[in-house]
């Protein structure tokens, strides 16, 4: 996240360079150059943390155990790939991240834009009271124990939707799309009506298609959010056939460090191997990675529409 | 008022079926009805009706239950079907907590020490006497009589014990042999040779001498101070170790090491990878190591330094020439039925079931030819198959066979030459010498099982400030004035108060 942001940046500059690039002075250049240095310097510094886990999981166990492994692989293999690729409890645990981050993300774009929209309406009665119960959730909640109960006592403790019904309208993200929507000039809904449209229609034919680059944002937000969630899962999955990655990798984690092993022989001599470890975050990490650079072109572009309109 | 009264009428059902289940003849009641009383007067012939499914919560563990050899295992030969469930690997309790407090219907738990305590006390488990007098005659075979002092409360069995493997020696000394011969030493046999080793290989070898965790602080070299376990008999009285005298003496020594570059200076920080990785990579020369480690420990260096040779320092001496090791034999696991549960009867049947000799045994080393080779009187595992089928069976056990089981349980440790290597020379310098701790067969007690956890994070972390001498040795009085504030007292009281009547 914090990697592609910086990359966001590095574009964001580029263009700006790009566009000015036909008289530079030397100090500029030496700006630029300095400018490229250095962000280049910084991205590879959030860099490191993988390249020392793509070292590990691509090394000979004995390296990684005795601490030899830095930047780059010592007595390559690749069985653990094989290993963690075959492993059932990785491979059910992808696929319910996938269910999951699909349906998920899916489901709370389409609840939490039809939630923002008529909220953007001024003439929308009683709007100030709604929009309050709305904040008011996002600083008060139930509780961890009672918000169990209530799942409970709906049959969705142990069972897949439970990981995003509860979470499909997002308050935060609602407001923000609410003030893109209110930034969107009224006098467009005002034309498509006198041209016969009503309110569904103007909603997915003018403002939706206005609003991609918003909208491909909170997409992406609940895609990380759910793809990173682990919590949610913790405290209502013990299916192990519905954990989701993120908490297979934590449980992965903490299944190999001291504190569980304590007391626990049987656990201490079946202790997954590091590079295994390795190999497994950077597998879960990766399919999250990929779908930035898809939607990355919506946020240039909502940069753009952005300044147009000032 | 309507709440109390649904409460009343829920007491009420328990208590009537309880009285149901114990009083009555030795027919079952029918496995699957509601836990509302039946009616008694018409004794129901034993049916050959479907067994009801049980609903399990285990521990954690890194694989799925239902897929396992073992979980298959289990319901052929019971003929139970099982839902399996795990408890998360971190906020384990948290979560328990939640799903009792929520009434959720497990018919079989399997609990740490804590966990079984906090619920026993709390009322959430089903004293199980009478259902193990009805029911559990492979059980009752199964489990020594002192075990079962482990489990219960005010004279109520509340859960199975565990005792797992047995009592075994876990961390043993090692040391570089290669730079020993090369510096003229020989491997130390008390403290004050260790610490002269220690100094000639930093003077000549310029390493680490010593490298250690965090999370293992005392042992070999605490022994030699005669600083055991937690709990030490003295004159007939209880002491915890950090009201020992000797305790000082230990972390006296242990900062003179620090104090002097002998001992990691890293040591307070260092989880057990770290440290591993230091002496693996030939950057320490003497390790305490764990014989599950030695595996992959010493492949490392093997690996990273060819020429390394490892030898076991024997356990050390102490003053009067004596050494010994400390052990606990506490129960690990505990087997409870809660009250919640709708299958109370099926759910004692089922771990008796699991309990009965032939099963017990496939259940722990699976199948002789298959699974398991006998040679020379001694369990060895065929590989793979034993690894494939069996890594994840003990997760599995509900209780066992306290005779047996330890012996089963060495094939575990035959899977690997050096690993079995270091387990048993570590049990062999250790036979003779164990001195297990006098609170391992102590029944729960409340002060020391509300203090125990607690007070031990606050004893070590404040022993690596004296190590470290971050903190000064004679504030020691200090620091154990507040151990006794914040429960100290009231531990020992306790322990004292039980073990006088123990005797």
């Amino acid at each position: 996240m914090q990697l592609m942001k910086q990359d966001l940046d590095l574009k964001k500059i580029t263009a700006g360079a790009g566009g000015n690039a036909i008289k530079s002075s030397p100090g500029e250049k030496l700006f630029a150059a300095f400018n490229y240095a250095f962000f280049i310097l910084m991205g590879m510094t959030t860099m490191l943390p993988f390249i020392n886990l793509l070292a590990k999981s691509l090394s000979s166990e004995q390296a990684v155990v005795s601490g030899r492994v830095g930047l780059f692989p010592i007595g390559i293999q690749f069985e653990t790939y094989y290993y963690v690729l075959q492993d059932s409890m990785f491979l059910t645990s992808l696929r319910t991240s996938v269910l999951l981050t699909v349906i998920g993300t899916a489901l709370s774009l389409f609840m939490t834009t039809i939630t923002a929209y008529p909220l953007s309406k001024t003439r929308l009665r009683g709007r100030k009271w709604l929009l309050l119960m709305f904040v008011f959730t996002m600083l008060f909640s139930g509780g961890l124990i009672p918000t169990y109960l209530l799942m409970q006592n709906l049959n969705l403790v142990n069972t897949l939707p439970v990981l995003f019904l509860p979470a499909m309208v997002n308050v935060f993200n609602m407001l923000i799309i609410k003030n893109y929507f209110e930034g969107l000039p009224e006098s467009l809904e005002e034309s498509a009506k006198l041209d016969g449209a009503g309110n569904i229609r103007i909603l997915i034919h003018i403002i939706l298609p206005l609003s991609l680059p918003v909208l491909a944002t909170i997409a992406l937000f609940f895609a990380v959010a759910f793809w990173n969630d682990y919590f949610a899962a913790m405290i209502y999955i013990t299916n192990p056939e519905l954990k989701p990655l993120q908490l297979y990798l934590k449980e992965l984690i903490v299944s190999s460090g001291g504190e569980f092993l304590k007391n626990n022989v049987d656990a201490a001599i079946n202790m997954t191997p590091q590079s295994i470890q390795a190999s497994s975050i950077l597998l879960a990490t990766i399919p999250i990675l990929l779908v930035y650079p898809f939607l990355q072109k919506y946020f240039v572009k909502g940069v753009l529409v952005g300044s147009v309109k000032g | 008022m309507a709440k109390k009264s649904t409460l009343l009428t829920l007491l009420l059902g328990v208590s009537l079926a309880l009285s149901g289940c114990g009083g009555g003849a030795e027919t079952p009641a029918s496995p699957g009805a509601d836990p509302a009383p039946q009616p008694s007067g018409t004794p129901s012939e034993p049916k050959e009706e479907a067994k009801p499914e049980i609903r399990m919560i285990m521990q954690y563990g890194l694989f799925d239950p239902a897929k396992e050899f073992t979980s298959k295992y289990i319901t052929e030969k019971t003929g139970y079907p099982v839902q399996y469930e795990m408890l998360p690997a971190e906020n384990a309790d948290e979560k328990l907590n939640l799903l009792v407090a929520n009434k959720e219907n497990f018919d079989v738990m399997k609990l740490n020490a804590a966990q079984f305590y906090n619920l026993a006390t709390s009322g959430a488990l089903e004293p199980m006497d009478e259902l193990l007098e009805a029911h559990g005659n492979h059980i009752n075979q199964a489990i020594k009589p002192e075990s079962w002092e482990s489990a219960t409360i005010d004279g109520k069995k509340y859960a199975i014990p565990e005792t797992g493997s047995g009592v075994s020696i876990g961390e043993e000394l090692i040391i570089r042999q290669d730079w020993l011969d090369e510096l003229g030493l020989s491997v130390p046999t008390n403290a004050d040779e260790l610490y002269n080793v220690l100094k000639t290989i930093k003077e000549k070898k310029n390493v680490i001498p010593l490298t250690g965790s965090k999370d293992s602080i005392y042992g070999d070299i605490a022994t030699t101070f005669g600083v055991l376990t937690d709990w030490k008999e003295v004159d007939g009285k209880l002491v915890h170790k950090a009201e020992q005298p000797e305790m000082k003496e230990f972390l006296g020594y242990m900062n003179k090491l620090y104090a002097e570059g002998l001992l990691d200076t890293e040591m307070p920080i260092n989880t057990a990878q770290k440290a591993i990785e230091k002496f693996a990579s030939g950057k320490a020369a003497a390790y305490k190591l764990a014989w599950w480690n030695a595996g992959s420990t010493i492949a490392a260096l093997n690996e990273s330094n060819p020429d390394a040779k490892v030898s076991v320092i024997p356990y050390l001496k102490g003053k009067d020439g004596k050494a010994v090791v400390g052990a606990n034999a506490n129960t690990t696991w505990f087997i409870a039925i809660p009250k919640a549960s709708k299958h109370k009867e099926d759910a004692v049947k089922f771990l008796n079931a699991k309990l009965e000799p032939e099963t017990f045994k496939g259940l722990a080393i699976g199948e002789e030819g298959v699974h398991h080779e006998v040679k020379d009187g001694k369990y060895y595992p065929i590989l793979p198959k034993f690894n494939d089928d069996l890594n994840n069976a003990s997760a599995f056990m509900t209780g066992v066979d306290e005779e047996k089981y330890p012996i089963y349980w060495q094939a575990r440790v035959r899977k690997d030459p050096v690993l079995q290597n270091y387990f048993e020379t570590f049990q062999k310098n250790a036979e003779g010498l164990v001195v297990v701790d006098p609170m391992s067969t102590a029944p729960p007690i409340d002060a020391v099982s509300r203090n125990t956890l607690k007070l031990r994070t606050l004893l070590d972390d404040n022993a690596l400030k004296f190590i470290t001498g971050s903190e000064p040795l004679e504030s020691y009085d200090t620091f154990l004035a507040q151990w006794r504030a914040e429960g100290g007292e009231d531990m020992v009281k306790a322990a004292n108060e039980w073990y006088q009547s123990a005797q």
